[in-house]
């Protein structure tokens, strides 16, 4: 084997030679080197493939069915609440408005019950700013603690759904840059509302518990968002 | 056939498997599909296929490449439905993305951004090869290609990195 065969074999599989091109490796100190310089490189290329990986959703055995991945922290503010969140789905469930875009709305919150925590630990800055940027928008300070972000299939779309932290709990904020209501719009029962407001191309969806002040966070979004595009 | 996760037992030992695997599939799912949201649901919708299907499944030692073909075929029929979603390269370069950001290490998010622009010819293989650590004889059976050819594209891929990077390319030209 000479040595341009080599660094094609090599190139190709550094990792697994066969044995003449090891042979050539072990007298050849220039493919030698070439060989360390692509085993490096590998090494490089596997930490780069390494993306991080959420928690597992797999249920330990008996329970039979994964589930989408939660990570420990959702988790542990998920048993935390688990309780209050079966209610307000239910309630909502119960109390949805017939505004389809409305219903639609609180059926997808059905989907996603571990994001409406009560909790005061941030979403990851790298996070949320993925989110931001995979549905066009821009997010100024103003807005408070946004405690959970993530990049939600919405009526075709791929829409930020965040929730921000308030002294009267959780509140939901959809960024919906394809719905845009002629007017705004209110609905809830049962101590839960929600309002639809036009903003920028789109709208902007706010929906909170009894107790949360929706108009104020309403208005903290509407003026922090920037659309981009 | 002697179906290994069959019974309750079974049942606790392919979920340790798949608990195990998981990792490995959701990046091989990502760097198929570039986005996060979509690799979560092809793996999601992977591992509840590879749950049905366990008893097919010969032992522990198949099981990375039987599921990491299960996941290809969920990413094609994915792909197939969400043509029209998939995510521009260029809004998963920005530093922002947490799938390609490295906290403090460029070199990462470089070779990361270059192993995005590569084609999936051959992106794929490399990340077979290099992440699941599969043989080229296997990555040939996965891609339905000859061993030659799953070499040649490893080749050509790493040699693109190289190039894509700044490092002095040999051997072959583009």
């Amino acid at each position: 084997m000479d040595c341009l065969e080599f660094r094609r074999v090599a190139g190709a599989d550094p990792q697994r030679l066969e044995s003449a091109a090891q042979a050539h490796a072990d007298a050849c100190p220039g493919c030698a080197a070439h060989l360390r310089q692509l085993r490096a490189m590998d090494e490089r290329i596997r930490a780069a493939l390494e993306v991080p990986v959420r928690a597992s959703g797999w249920i330990p055995a008996g329970s039979a069915l994964p589930v989408r991945g939660l990570d420990r922290r959702r988790w542990l503010a998920l048993a935390a609440s688990i309780v209050g969140g079966v209610l307000v789905g239910t309630l909502l469930w119960v109390a949805g408005p017939r505004d389809s875009l409305a219903e639609d709305l609180l059926q997808h919150l059905g989907h996603e019950p571990e994001a409406a925590v009560a909790t005061r630990v941030p979403e990851e800055p790298a996070v949320l700013g993925a989110v931001l940027g995979r549905g066009g928008i821009r997010l100024r300070p103003g807005v408070g603690t946004v405690s959970y972000a993530n990049s939600c299939r919405f009526r075709g779309h791929v829409v930020p759904h965040l929730v921000v932290q308030t002294d009267g709990g959780p509140v939901t904020v959809m960024v919906l840059r394809h719905e845009r209501p002629a007017a705004p719009v209110s609905f809830g029962e049962e101590g839960y509302s929600g309002r639809i407001l036009p903003a920028g191309p789109g709208s902007i969806a706010v929906i909170g518990a009894a107790g949360a002040d929706i108009g104020q966070v309403a208005a903290d979004v509407l003026a922090a968002v920037d659309w981009m595009q | 056939m002697n179906a290994p996760f069959a019974g309750k037992d079974g049942e606790a030992a392919f979920a340790r498997l798949c608990e195990e695997l998981r990792p490995d599939l959701y990046r091989f799912a990502f760097w198929l599909a570039r986005d996060r949201s979509v690799a979560e649901d092809v793996v999601q919708e992977s591992l509840l296929r590879a749950w049905r299907s366990r008893d097919g499944l010969a032992g522990a030692a198949a099981a990375k490449p039987w599921l990491l073909t299960i996941v290809r075929r969920e990413h094609a029929r994915l792909y197939e439905r969400k043509r029209h979603q998939t995510v521009p390269l260029h809004d998963l370069v920005g530093s922002e993305s947490p799938e390609l950001a490295a906290a403090g290490d460029q070199e990462t998010l470089d070779l990361r951004r270059a192993i995005l622009a590569l084609d999936d010819d051959y992106r794929e293989p490399l990340v077979l090869q290099v992440l699941t650590g599969l043989s080229t004889q296997e990555i040939a059976g996965q891609l339905g290609l000859t061993q030659a050819a799953v070499l040649s594209r490893l080749f050509r891929a790493r040699h693109k990195l190289r190039r894509a990077l700044g490092a002095e390319a040999d051997g072959e030209d583009d």
